[in-house]
């Protein structure tokens, strides 16, 4: 054939030899006995379900309903969240609190988590960060509507993720809406904010 | 007749125990192969069954015992349940002629009988390659009567690769042939004692043919690189695709019984059989047997993890290249071996006189 008799003595040899083969099995031999017998080469693999993984800190799993400290709800009922649903997954009913029509709380309140994107909107439309994305993944059910969680599901998820909770804060007039306003959405600080940055925060 | 019968007897205890230990061993090389693949990529393989996932066969055989056995509408059935059956026979038949030890006689009862070879026939190689012959019939007719594309596919390439890489098995060994002047594993054996210069590889400087054998043992068992029949990427599962529950577990049995018979095979005729790499035995007269099946264990052993090495390394072959390396690499190097080989004996024994 042509193209073999371009081929130098030293190529010949090597493919005769099937040089480039054992090149391969080298490679392959070497990681076998630096995990057999050296011991200095471990598996990547994890055993998942008896190891896990760290999760980062941001990570989004399943979504709950936060309390304050007093084990009241945050929740106002306010259909925000549902209203920045994408993929509307949220159904809110609100109702007014008895004895205190200025004050509304949510009756029912459904998530129907086989829908959710995890996109973490509903969390950032909230305006009293009654809800949370939680480290929660594993919620394989037999029963595709056992994915369609209600209010006390969602708010058990909260009570045994966040454990610590956020004080309740009495607001100055009983007839005035208060609103925990999450920092998240302001734009960012002009310079002439930074500076101003040096006296001690305000905590609540 | 009591002769008979002693002798029938003998002759079944012979080929229960090989039976059992042949498929026992078929059994754990799947196990074997998993994690030995899995230690050269950086796996860890099965382990949730038992300790370090040592029982996974036996789940694994419970699994497929009790899977659904389904024929495809329009198979032919009958063709269909004799493939398995002609894909597993033909595997284990051969051990029938493999020396797993020493060929001497013991004797009980005042019968004399060899432990360590079902049967000494004169052509044991000659059978060996006939009944791997016929193996492929159940792959071609598993493939043909499975009335699906992919089946049909697999076993074409099957016929076409098994016949190919036969003829050059054939070959290969002939140079072996030429030096033993026999037909027979048990004399092929023998005849390459005292010492790992006297084994055919390198006394008998057989390296062409071992590489040759080796290669073609690989393509022959539909094995990576050459596992073309099989191609999980292109065929689903090849000839395999429609079988299931213990009909698919017979194929599986018969692709690893064939590795062991072929490792077998190649340790009897290149490597020598139970022979051990020193002359003569370190044990005493009376236990030189257990030297030498450990000797044949360790050299099958050898082959078959020769056989998950270049399976973690090479990827498949395309199709013309199998048939190009087969008929135009491996068919003449097998020739050339064969007339060097020819050439060199005649040469040899006259200058001997």
């Amino acid at each position: 054939m042509m193209e073999h008799s371009s081929l130098t003595l030293r190529q010949w040899a090597q493919r005769f030899t099937f040089y480039e083969i054992l090149v391969g099995m080298k490679a392959t031999i070497t990681v076998f006995i630096q995990r057999i017998v050296l011991r200095s080469r471990s598996a990547v693999t994890l055993q998942y379900p008896h190891e896990k993984r760290d999760l980062p800190g941001s990570y989004r799993g399943m979504i709950a309903l936060l309390r304050y400290d007093d084990d009241s709800e945050k929740c106002v009922g306010c259909d925000l969240c549902e209203a920045a649903c994408p993929s509307r997954v949220i159904t809110v009913i609100s109702a007014e609190k008895e004895g205190d029509p200025m004050k509304r709380y949510a009756k029912e309140y459904y998530m129907d988590m086989t829908r959710c994107i995890f996109c973490g909107l509903c969390i950032q439309a909230c305006p009293v960060d009654a809800l949370a994305m939680t480290k929660e993944y594993e919620w394989s059910v037999y029963n595709k509507r056992d994915l369609r969680l209600s209010k006390p599901q969602l708010l058990a998820l909260g009570d045994r993720n966040f454990p610590q909770r956020e004080r309740k804060i009495e607001f100055q007039h009983p007839n005035v809406a208060f609103f925990n306003i999450g920092h998240h959405d302001l734009p960012p600080m002009t310079s002439k904010e930074i500076t101003s940055k040096d006296q001690p925060p305000v905590t609540l | 007749m009591m002769d008979l019968m002693v002798f029938a007897g003998i002759a079944l205890i012979k080929i229960v125990v090989v039976l059992v230990v042949v498929l026992t061993t078929v059994a754990f090389l799947t196990l074997a192969e998993r994690k030995v693949l899995s230690w050269m990529q950086d796996r860890m393989g099965p382990m949730e069954v038992g300790p370090y996932g040592i029982l996974q066969p036996v789940a694994d055989g419970l699994k497929l015992f009790f899977k659904e056995d389904i024929i495809p509408a329009g198979a032919n059935w009958v063709l269909f349940s004799l493939a398995p059956i002609l894909s597993l026979v033909p595997a284990l038949i051969g051990f029938a002629v493999i020396p797993y030890g020493p060929n001497k006689e013991v004797e009980l009862f005042g019968y004399a009988f060899k432990p360590f070879v079902i049967t000494d026939i004169n052509i044991g190689i000659l059978y060996i390659l006939a009944f791997a012959s016929i193996g492929a019939y159940g792959i071609i007719l598993g493939g043909w009567s499975s009335n699906n594309k992919y089946s049909l596919l697999g076993g074409l390439r099957a016929a076409a690769q098994v016949i190919s890489y036969e003829l050059n098995i054939g070959l290969a060994i002939i140079g072996v042939l030429i030096l033993s002047g026999s037909l027979s594993m048990v004399k092929i054996s023998e005849a390459q004692a005292g010492g790992f210069w006297h084994w055919y590889v390198f006394g008998g400087l057989q390296i062409i043919g071992f590489v040759v054998y080796l290669i073609s043992a690989v393509a022959e068992t539909n094995r990576l690189p050459f596992d073309l029949p099989e191609a999980e990427s292109e065929l689903v599962a090849g000839w395999m695709t429609e079988y299931s529950g213990m009909r698919f577990a017979f194929f599986f049995m018969a692709e690893y019984a064939n590795m062991v018979l072929v490792s077998c095979t190649a340790a009897v005729l290149f490597l020598g059989g139970w022979q051990a790499p020193y002359p003569g035995t370190l044990l005493p007269e009376n236990l030189a047997w257990i030297e030498g099946i450990f000797w044949f264990i360790v050299k099958v052993y050898f082959f078959l993890f020769m056989f998950f090495w270049i399976r973690a390394t090479l990827p498949r072959l395309r199709y013309d290249q199998l048939m190009r390396f087969g008929w135009k690499v491996m068919l003449p190097l097998a020739l050339a071996n064969v007339v060097l080989t020819a050439v060199g004996v005649f040469v040899w024994r006259r200058l001997q006189g």
